[in-house]
């Protein structure tokens, strides 16, 4: 027993630290509230069991403390009143019953509170145990960390702090635990000076140990996020949960965090006609979090199939040409919750199935769903705008009368703790430019620079108080849309450029040429064109399209003062999506070929096998040998459990032959060499001297009846197998 | 090899020879060994360390009849044999036996006397009779000659040939006790000496029992290639000018044999083949000048030779 005294309320101060660390995830990340009252239960709990507090009066307090808790958690009226404390029985008799037929998910919010105190009150126990009795408290120890490790790999629980936190009390524990220990093994009187002795020492060699965890260089993870890998195994599609949004399939809703991998998807969405390729939007967004982007709120209108759909679109100022397109849903997509809609939009025409369709819209995003029905395809009405640079050069600064403070200040936003140096870097792009355009022109070109990669899989996914765009600006320069498109928006804010975030469809893959008009073209949008831009205000000219992810284009045309709209090209989208696909038709095609079998084709595979791939089978074989070789090297170490697996079976007495002769050439190997000229019985008091044994001379005796005399005592095998495992686990070590 | 079960009568028998023999275990082993064998033993020793009370001892425990012979120069062969005398009573010619027909008989410092008399001891240790004035004896069965023989370089000495040393078993030196055994000496020389109350362990139909079971003794046909595979290797052994005969082969056979008898085992082992090598073949074989000049001895290269024979350690393939 550990009576009290300072290293021992040490030892209570640690073991609440090390729980206390058990209940913190539990506010973040499930909706318990008034985790304060548990710790303080923690608290009572465990400082009654440091003073020694008689069990009855322990339990009575501890009860009263329980009970106190539920009535001011759950229950309005004052706590003496008592009425309150009737129907928290009924109430507790109900639960019971619930559990009783395993109805968990009725159990009512004040049994939940009670059985978290009784699961508290049982670990306040066990820690008590394990402290006091036991004097380990390792198991204990070692499972937090594991609980926060899991936390922090598969919620979104931030364990960096705790970690350490853990680590200190854990290790602080088990130093005075073995202080503890040391005083009742060696019988020394616990004197200051050996608690001093020991715990100054204890602390710096834990002060030191964290300092040098904190301070060493971090290897990043080497596998991905196990969350998003293990959900994209679990469900191939486009599926989006409410807490995802970390690992991207295809098109989503939830863009709170981005980053991570982007995993493609090749199920189509829709195809729509029209007379030229152009970005689909569905979504914008504009409150970027440092994760990534949310919107401001909602306000949902409705309007009518007639009616212009209420987006923002083209000022008049703006010379366009009216143009129309017909989108056909895939009937097997389910996530056909949205219309898709292309830039300067006006109407939606021809819906199907028709019938007064009533739109919903959520005039912050500019997201558009149908109110009852599912669409099938419909006709969009839009204008195509034919900017002009002069005019778009025009605003050079930020006034009040171009637009009102409110939505400057809504396509400006930032988060606080947006580092520096993003603004820093944005300032240098920009030096020279004087107008918006321009600014962002220069900005959308910035990622043209080779230093940026595009790349679907090594994304990385910020943790901690990292900045989604920061990260990808400055360290990993690597990723997709998301990436390009999020930084090119917030960078222009910080130059204070109004920006929004906008999510839709690319063009798709060209299929055919219109059956009925032949300058329409028809095209193709997979779940894999699903792709985020940026929209920047320029007054006068509206919202006006940016593409700064690599490698793809938005076919805006602008006027550049020549008077000719210039062609943009058209960047094939992600041209290498359909090559793999033709691959294997074609080895598919191959296979069929070489079923009707013939040995001449089989050999000609072979050698055309061979001769493509003798690098690789090169490779292969001398791997196995190296294997082969490693295998035989270390025979020693596994070679006996083959033997002993062999020999455990056999009954006849002349097995003995064969297993001793094994065992000399085990010993051989172990490095206790036979002389030739050397006999057994000399040889055997070696081998019994090395090992200070008396086996050997015993099974050798054994042998040498075989061997000398030709004649062995019945059961003789039965008799010396013991003796001959032993020998030879020994020849392992 | 202490940890082996001895032979319950060879042990009384050893025993016996300590309570008189301080020492020299493995001098009364070897010598038990020759006697159980049917052959005899050659001591290359100096006199006074203890050889007449170890074989008396040692015929005292069987209950044989113990004869000592000092070979001197003059000695005549039928001084060895016995003697037929004219009995003018009986008007015959009557024979008086000498000192060869006992059953243990030490033959001290056989090579001081002329070969004559000593081809007359090694006739009758071969050939198991005598054959004095045309009339055949028979000598007493068992039949064991413990000789010794002062080292070759003494003045006055004949040399055994050859052909005669091959008649011994084993050949052996005893040595000087250490310190301690030799304070137990003095001790023991202060006091009656306990030979005279010696009790026999065995009569002499037993040993000659204990003699046909050695006979019975398990050589493997391992051991034999064994025992052939050294011996063989002593005749190309380069210091060696004439090497071990097959009597070698069959004395060390028979020597292996009894040696096991002797701990109790009824199949002899490589073991006892080693350690019996050198005792068995050292005198059977001649070495060239060139060794004898470099100070090899014969023990020494019989050794050496054993160390090079692989000793069988697998069953012969059939």
């Amino acid at each position: 027993m550990i009576r009290r005294s300072f290293p021992a309320l040490l030892l209570y101060g640690l073991g609440f630290l090390l729980l206390w660390e058990w209940l913190r995830p539990i506010e973040q990340l499930t909706n318990t509230s008034h985790v304060g009252a548990f710790i303080i239960f923690l608290l009572i709990a465990f400082a009654l069991s440091f003073l020694h507090v008689k069990w009855f009066w322990q339990a009575i307090i501890q009860i009263v403390f329980i009970l106190f808790s539920i009535n001011r958690f759950h229950y309005q009226e004052p706590f003496f009143q008592l009425s309150w404390l009737g129907s928290f029985m009924g109430d507790i008799v109900n639960n019971l019953i619930l559990i009783g037929s395993r109805d968990w998910t009725r159990l009512s919010n004040e049994f939940r509170t009670l059985l978290l105190f009784i699961l508290l009150w049982l670990m306040v126990y066990l820690v008590h145990y394990w402290l006091l009795r036991r004097q380990r408290i390792f198991l204990f120890f070692f499972m937090t960390l594991i609980y926060i490790t899991v936390l922090d790999t598969f919620t979104v629980y931030n364990a960096g702090a705790a970690i350490i936190r853990t680590i200190i009390a854990g290790f602080a524990v088990m130093g005075t635990l073995t202080y503890f220990r040391i005083i009742h093994d060696e019988k020394i009187s616990p004197n200051s000076s050996f608690l001093k002795k020991w715990m100054i020492p204890l602390t710096a060699m834990i002060a030191l140990s964290v300092l040098i965890g904190i301070a060493a260089p971090k290897a990043a993870p080497i596998w991905p996020d196990p969350v998003p890998y293990l959900k994209t195994a679990a469900n191939k599609g486009g599926e989006d949960g409410p807490n995802s949004g970390i690992s991207r399939i295809g098109y989503g809703t939830n863009d709170e965090r981005l980053g991570g991998p982007f995993i493609g998807d090749d199920s189509p969405v829709f195809q729509y006609e029209g007379y030229g390729k152009t970005y689909w939007k569905v979504e914008t967004k504009d409150v970027y979090t440092g994760k990534g982007w949310v919107p401001p709120g909602s306000t949902p209108i409705t309007f009518w199939e007639t009616d212009l759909v209420p987006v923002y679109s083209i000022p008049n100022t703006v010379e366009t040409a009216e143009e129309t397109a017909h989108v056909t849903f895939n009937p097997s997509f389910f996530a056909t919750d949205f219309m898709v809609y292309p830039l300067g939009i006006e109407k939606f025409e021809k819906i199907e199935p028709s019938g007064g369709t009533v739109f919903n819209i959520d005039t912050t995003k500019e997201k558009i769903t149908s109110r009852e029905k599912k669409i099938t395809s419909y006709s969009v009405q839009f204008k195509v705008p034919k900017y002009k640079a002069d005019n778009l050069r025009k605003t050079t600064v930020y006034q009040s009368s171009d637009m009102g403070e409110e939505f400057y200040e809504r396509y400006t936003q930032l988060p606080e703790e947006l580092p520096q140096r993003i603004k820093q870097l944005t300032e240098e792009i920009t030096a020279g430019k004087t107008n918006w355009f321009d600014k962002a022109k220069a900005v959308e070109e910035y990622f043209g620079k080779s230093e940026y990669i595009y790349d679907q899989k090594n994304v990385a996914l910020p943790k901690g108080n990292t900045d989604y765009v920061d990260q990808f600006l400055f360290e990993t320069k690597t990723g997709y849309c998301d990436n390009f498109s999020s930084s090119m928006a917030v960078m222009l804010r910080t130059i204070g450029i109004p920006t929004r975030w906008v999510k839709g469809f690319t063009g798709g893959d060209f299929i055919a040429y219109s059956q009925g008009e032949t300058s329409m073209q028809l095209y193709q949008v997979s779940n894999n064109n699903a792709h985020s831009w940026v929209e920047v205000y320029l007054p006068g000219q509206g919202w006006v399209q940016f593409e700064p992810t690599k490698g793809f284009s938005n076919g805006i045309s602008i006027d550049y003062s020549t008077g000719q709209s210039s062609s943009s090209a058209e960047t094939p989208i992600a041209p290498q999506v359909k090559k793999p696909n033709q691959q294997q038709e074609e080895d598919t095609k191959g296979k069929q070929q070489e079923s009707s079998f013939d040995w001449n084709t089989v050999w000609t595979n072979v050698q055309t096998f061979l001769t493509n791939n003798w690098m690789n089978a090169a490779l292969v074989v001398i791997l196995l040998i190296i294997l082969a070789a490693m295998l035989y090297r270390i025979r020693g170490k596994w070679f006996p459990y083959v033997l002993m697996f062999r020999y455990r079976f056999k009954k006849k007495d002349e097995t003995i032959g064969a297993a001793y002769m094994s065992l000399l050439s085990q010993l051989d190997r172990f490095g206790i060499k036979r002389k030739e000229s050397q006999t057994l019985r000399n040889y055997a008091h070696y081998v019994d001297s090395f090992y200070s044994t008396r086996e050997m001379t015993k099974f050798t005796h054994y042998y040498e009846q075989y061997l000398y005399q030709q004649n062995l005592p019945e059961g003789s095998w039965e008799d010396v197998r013991k003796l001959w495992e032993n020998l030879i686990k020994k020849t392992i070590a | 090899m202490a940890t082996e079960q001895m032979n319950p009568a060879i042990d009384k028998i050893l025993a016996n020879i300590e309570k008189v023999m301080i020492g020299k275990r493995n001098v009364a082993e070897l010598s038990l060994t020759a006697l159980l064998a049917g052959g005899h033993v050659l001591l290359e020793d100096v006199p006074g360390v203890g050889k007449t009370m170890m074989v008396r001892a040692m015929a005292k425990s069987v209950n044989a009849k113990f004869r000592r012979i000092q070979f001197t120069p003059d000695l005549l062969p039928s001084d060895v044999t016995g003697v037929s005398i004219y009995n003018p009573k009986e008007m015959e010619f009557q024979f008086r036996p000498g000192p060869l027909m006992g059953n243990i008989i030490l033959a001290d410092e056989i090579n001081r006397t002329s070969p004559k008399t000593q081809s007359a001891l090694l006739e009758g240790m071969e050939e198991a009779s005598v054959t004095i004035d045309g009339v055949t004896h028979k000598l007493n069965q068992p039949f064991f000659v413990m000789a010794t023989q002062n080292p070759i370089e003494y003045e006055g000495t004949y040399p055994l040939p050859e052909a005669q040393l091959d008649r011994f078993l084993l050949k052996m030196k005893m040595g000087y006790p250490d310190m301690d055994e030799e304070i137990e000496v003095l001790n023991r020389a202060q006091k009656v000496p306990p030979i005279e109350d010696l009790q026999p362990v065995v009569d002499l139909e037993g040993l000659q029992e204990l003699q046909k079971e050695v006979k019975d003794v398990y050589v493997d046909e391992t051991i034999k290639r064994y025992i052939v595979d050294i011996v063989h290797r002593t005749r190309g052994y380069g210091s060696v000018y004439l090497g071990a005969s097959p009597r070698g082969s069959i004395a060390l056979m028979k020597a292996a044999q009894a040696y096991a008898y002797v701990f109790g085992r009824n199949y002899v082992l490589p073991d006892d083949v080693q350690y019996l090598a050198p005792f068995v073949l050292s005198h059977r074989i001649i070495l060239k000048s060139e060794a004898k000049f470099e100070g090899i001895s014969a023990e020494e290269v019989v050794n050496r030779v054993v160390a090079r024979v692989p000793v069988p350690v697998r069953r012969l393939v059939k």
